[in-house]
């Protein structure tokens, strides 16, 4: 009889201990079913107590969880398409409602999906290309995205974190557009820069050239200025000197001349004895010529 | 995804056991059962020495369930032993519950049901490629779908980067978020940033001289975004390994830097020539110059020897004017007639019918 009292206590201690204490992990949040009915939850990690044999329970991560959005072509407002690629970040925060609205963390997931997807395709649709890129407003745009799911979100007991723009870009084909644009602001600029060298050259040379011809005929002007001078002086100094008997200079300078022009030279004179030089030849005392 | 939810049902350590070395319970689970062969071994012995010593007494005796028991007890309490490697964190967990962050040594914490443990690896530096994957060696391969990205005048960059990120904060980094695998939320929100920044940046200053500022950009808001999350990651670097053009247009680029080089040559060949014609135009013009001057100076000198040649005969002259005339006329004649073929020809013999004949070759050439 107390053999049979003891193995029932074990046998209670078993399958009740097990039934009713369960663990909740630091990660998790839990929800208790009665009869499938979702009844309450717990938030608290620790050793945990529940109707045994009556309530069931499910557990849900209480971290923050990732879903990523695949790529997705938008438009924008400015009619160009962009491929967007984003992520979410979210949390649990109403577990019963969690489980009353979607069941399982799968559900949510692909529910979350789509209104991330629709929100992105709104919020987007109503920008215009370059404010999607520009300095801030991408800042503007990712929240305004999240506001978005999050009203609708949280009717299922999810708080979006987080939207992030991972992706805005160009299809393959606008990027070709690009390439070719891009391409051809280099060649312009390429162009350019060859074109300013050889202005930049000629100009160079140009000057040089000018400051060549500038010095040479300054130099030029300076020599013939110089003699000139030179001349005037030289013409002054015989001025002085042959002044002074004019007779006895064109007597000179004749003598002179026919020196330099005729002597050295194998001229051929041609004499007439009648000359004053030939006074004696001939005869002497002729003093009746 | 599936992966993640599979691991979600049946595991809430998600893939944090086997992704980031934290495997605490799981080896807690092998010793233990470990333990359980031994205490069987340990049981079986001991039944051998009973039946074998004393025969007929059964085993079951008060006593000796006592002591095997206490062995038992002993041993599993045994199991609770663990050691945190220098590099590590361990984080305990009783009954679920947050407990306690041990630092590296021997510790103790209740066997299996009681506490769980988890080890982490702190001070292990984790690196994320984005952009290209390192296949080993030299050898790179390129993400196109991570590396090109669009930049705020509308052009197109390829960027590769790599983020390091390590763990601060164990007790955030289990507990604050799941990854579906390790450094997922790093890998997406560094992607997120890095296109934020370029997004707002000009092709020529992600090209050029905004690579640090870059960087420096979007470690700043990286960490601030994981700090959003209370992550519990550190980013230790963020390094831009490549910001190029697309290669579709690299050579356009190149040939950019080409013409700068092109430019500059063609000044300096203009610069050279420069420097060549004008030093010689100074030489010329100074060779003008000092040939005026050297005629300047002999004309100069040349009038007034002259000058005074003249003077010092004219001085003579006046003392004896006709005698000196004289002479200098009968000596300058002299001088002709000597160098100079003469030949004299009488007028008065034309009087008399003679006509002189004259060979003028002859003449000529005569010396």
């Amino acid at each position: 009889m107390k053999k049979l009292l003891l193995i029932i206590t074990v046998a209670l201690v078993t399958i009740i201990v097990p039934q009713s204490l369960y663990i909740l992990d630091q990660t998790e949040q839990s929800v208790v079913l009665r009869f499938g009915e979702a009844v309450d939850f717990e938030d608290k990690p620790g050793l945990k107590y529940k109707l045994p044999f009556v309530d069931d329970v499910i557990f849900f991560d209480n971290r923050i969880l990732d879903l990523n959005a695949d790529p997705k072509e938008v438009i924008s407002s400015d009619q160009k398409r962009l491929i967007v690629d984003a992520f979410a970040k979210y949390k649990i925060i109403d577990p019963l409602k969690f489980v009353q609205t979607v069941k399982s963390e799968r559900m949510a997931r692909s529910k979350l999906n789509s209104i991330l997807e629709s929100s992105i395709r709104q919020v987007l649709g109503e920008e215009q290309l370059n404010v999607v890129l520009q300095e801030g407003k991408r800042e503007a745009v990712m929240s305004k995205i999240q506001s978005n799911v999050n009203t609708e979100a949280l009717s299922f007991g999810i708080e979006v974190v987080d939207v992030r723009i991972m992706r805005a870009d160009l299809p393959a084909k606008n990027s070709q557009a690009i390439f070719y644009r891009m391409q051809s602001e280099r060649e312009k600029e390429a162009r350019e820069f060859r074109a300013e060298g050889s202005e930049e050259a000629q100009k160079i040379t140009a000057k040089a050239e000018r400051d060549k011809l500038i010095t040479v005929a300054n130099a030029k002007r300076d020599a013939d200025i110089i003699k000139g001078q030179a001349d005037a002086k030289a013409s002054n100094i015989f001025a002085k000197a042959y002044g002074k008997d004019i007779d006895f200079y064109e007597f000179y300078k004749s003598m002179e001349s026919y020196k330099n022009s005729i002597a050295n030279n194998n001229t051929n004179l041609y004499l007439s004895p009648n000359s004053e030089f030939f006074k004696y030849f001939g005869n002497l005392n002729q003093d009746n010529r | 995804m599936l992966k993640s939810l599979a691991n979600f049902t049946d595991n809430p350590w998600g893939d944090n056991n086997s992704g980031n070395g934290s495997s605490g319970g799981k080896s807690t689970k092998g010793s233990a059962s470990n333990n359980v062969l031994e205490i069987e071994k340990l049981l079986n012995k001991y039944k051998k020495n009973f039946s074998g010593g004393k025969g007929g007494q059964t085993p079951n005796s008060p006593k000796s369930i006592f002591s095997i028991i206490l062995i038992v007890i002993a041993l599993y309490f045994s199991t609770g032993f663990f050691t945190i490697q220098p590099e590590e964190e361990g984080v305990v967990l009783l009954f679920g519950k947050f407990s306690r962050v041990t630092a590296p040594g021997l510790h103790y914490h209740l066997p299996t049901p009681f506490e769980k443990l988890i080890k982490v690896k702190v001070t292990q530096i984790n690196s994320i490629e984005i952009g290209y994957r390192n296949l080993g060696g030299d050898r790179i391969s390129s993400r196109n779908e991570e590396s090109i990205m669009l930049t705020g005048d509308e052009n197109i960059v390829d960027i590769n980067f790599e983020v390091q990120w390590q763990i601060k904060n164990a007790y955030n980094f289990l507990f604050k978020i799941r990854d579906y695998s390790a450094g997922a939320t790093v890998k997406s929100a560094a992607e997120s940033v890095m296109r934020e920044v370029i997004g707002k940046s000009k092709i020529a200053y992600v090209l050029s001289d905004g690579r640090a500022n870059i960087e420096l950009e979007a470690k700043t808001s990286l960490q601030k975004i994981l700090d959003s999350y209370e992550s519990g990651i550190e980013i230790a670097r963020l390094q831009l390994l490549k910001a190029d053009p697309p290669i579709e247009v690299i050579d356009a680029f190149r040939d950019v830097q080409t013409a700068k080089a092109d430019k500059e040559k063609v000044i300096n060949q203009a610069e050279a020539y420069r420097n060549d014609i004008l030093p010689r135009a100074r030489g010329e013009a100074q060779q003008l110059i000092e040939e005026a001057l050297g005629y300047k100076e002999s004309v100069v000198a040349d009038a007034t020897g002259k000058a005074d040649r003249f003077e010092e005969v004219y001085s003579e002259y006046r003392k004896a004017r006709e005698v000196t005339k004289k002479r200098i006329f009968l000596q300058t004649m002299e001088e002709l007639l000597q160098s100079s073929n003469v030949t004299i020809i009488d007028g008065s013999l034309s009087k008399t019918g003679m006509v002189p004949y004259l060979p003028l070759t002859n003449t000529q050439n005569k010396k």
